[in-house]
């Protein structure tokens, strides 16, 4: 699945609706505070808030302060959540600085944005990120729910990297064949002529057929490379096309 | 649209990337060796495609004698020929050697008398073959450094749409120009 996938949009959408309706559970919860089922719905709420597979932060918008975090949020932060609840969460999970918080500075709605967390350890880990505004109690809240994508993104840099060192080999082999196809008619030429030493053309036919051998080396090591998808493409490849 | 006149090595340092046709790239070869002694400069070429001894009768056919030119040869000892060194010819042992490549170059321009000298690199599209392209790229930095540092021309051939949009990007970059082989004929 990849971002612009429709499988994964109803993914992310999906966690969004569970992520909705346990709010709503909460609230119905609060409104029948008091009955026997109250404790089946705070339970529900519970399990699925710190179950489910993404990370989700209750923010106040006011302060910028972090409310409240569930499990995964935690596991991906790398620190307890005591350690961050209460802290604001710019200095904490959020690269921007205060004042430019895409919310509520700049009015910048956060959909399935691909944006970058901040863990304890201060690794930047790549995120999917939805920030929805929800009201509890007559308080204003914003719910940021974030999904790791640095599998998807190291698949994505692999494929680059991938394409790229395809298409290094074709550039490699293609123009240097026409070249050596160039190259024989020309020794074809040169035999005829008379002008030349068998020597001469041995060695010319010797050049072409090394630089032939040279050439099926990297044709097969492309055709590996592509059958296996090998994670091992000389990293001078990945720096040069990847960027890095 | 490029003309010979793009091509006037007499006046200034120049550095070109002259792209051609494959079945074009020996006659450009050839055309640019003529035009290097009639602009008063000394060629080097540093031969990837053609060994030294099939170079020489190339250019004697055109009137075009060894003590006109300097030559590097890359192939020859790659492809189980017999080297003979001499004043005017150094012999490097593979075309993927680009230490010894960068020290016959170096040693040659120290060597060579006139006070115009010109590097006709022949070609690119060969080096291509032997190394991958973000090393072709840094030596060919290397050498164009090399050749401005110490004010000297070069030619660089390489077969058209032989070179990949990066490296061509690169190239453009710290040549002076890019000049298709065939806006040179027209």
């Amino acid at each position: 699945m990849n971002r612009g996938d429709n499988r994964y949009k109803e993914y992310i959408n999906g966690n969004i609706r569970s992520i909705l309706w346990v709010i709503d559970m909460a609230k119905t919860a609060k409104k029948r505070s008091g009955t026997a089922q109250d404790a089946s719905h705070e339970d529900v709420f519970k399990m699925v808030f710190d179950r489910i597979q993404t990370g989700i932060l209750i923010i106040d918008p006011e302060t910028h302060t972090i409310i409240d975090a569930n499990d995964h949020a935690e596991s991906l932060l790398g620190v307890k959540k005591d350690k961050f609840v209460g802290k604001v969460c710019h200095d904490f999970v959020c690269p921007a600085h205060c004042g430019q918080c895409p919310i509520t500075d700049l009015n910048t709605p956060l959909h399935n944005t691909e944006r970058v967390l901040l863990s304890a350890s201060g690794e930047r880990i790549p995120i999917l990120k939805t920030v929805a505004q929800a009201t509890l109690a007559g308080k204003a809240y914003l719910i940021e729910s974030f999904t790791d994508i640095r599998d998807r993104k190291k698949a994505e840099e692999r494929r680059i990297a991938l394409l790229a060192y395809l298409n290094e080999s074709v550039l490699r082999i293609k123009k240097p064949l026409e070249l050596t196809g160039e190259n024989l008619r020309r020794i074809e030429q040169q035999a005829g002529s008379g002008d030349y030493t068998p020597e001469e053309i041995r060695m010319q036919i010797r050049l072409q057929s090394n630089n032939i051998m040279t050439m099926a080396a990297t044709l097969q090591d492309l055709a590996s490379t592509a059958a296996e998808e090998r994670d091992d493409i000389p990293e001078r490849f990945r720096e040069f096309f990847v960027g890095k | 649209m490029e003309d010979t006149q793009a091509l006037d090595l007499s006046t200034d340092t120049q550095l070109f990337l002259l792209l051609s046709a494959p079945q074009a790239i020996n006659t450009m070869n050839l055309l640019m060796i003529k035009k290097i002694l009639t602009g008063k400069c000394t060629p080097l070429i540093i031969s990837l495609n053609q060994p030294c001894q099939v170079l020489v009768k190339s250019y004697a056919k055109e009137g075009i004698t060894p003590d006109q030119y300097y030559v590097i040869d890359a192939v020859t000892h790659y492809a189980g020929g017999t080297m003979h060194p001499d004043s005017h010819t150094r012999y490097i042992n593979h075309p993927a050697d680009l230490t010894g490549l960068g020290i016959a170059i170096t040693e040659f321009l120290k060597q060579i008398p006139s006070p115009c000298k010109c590097i006709l690199f022949d070609s690119v599209s060969m080096l291509m073959i032997h190394i991958p392209t973000a090393t072709a790229s840094k030596f060919l930095q290397f050498v164009v450094n090399k050749l401005k540092i110490s004010d000297v021309s070069g030619i660089f051939l390489c077969v058209e749409k032989g070179l990949d949009p990066v490296i061509l990007s690169q190239m453009s970059a710290f040549v002076d120009k890019i000049v298709d082989f065939e806006d040179i004929q027209k």
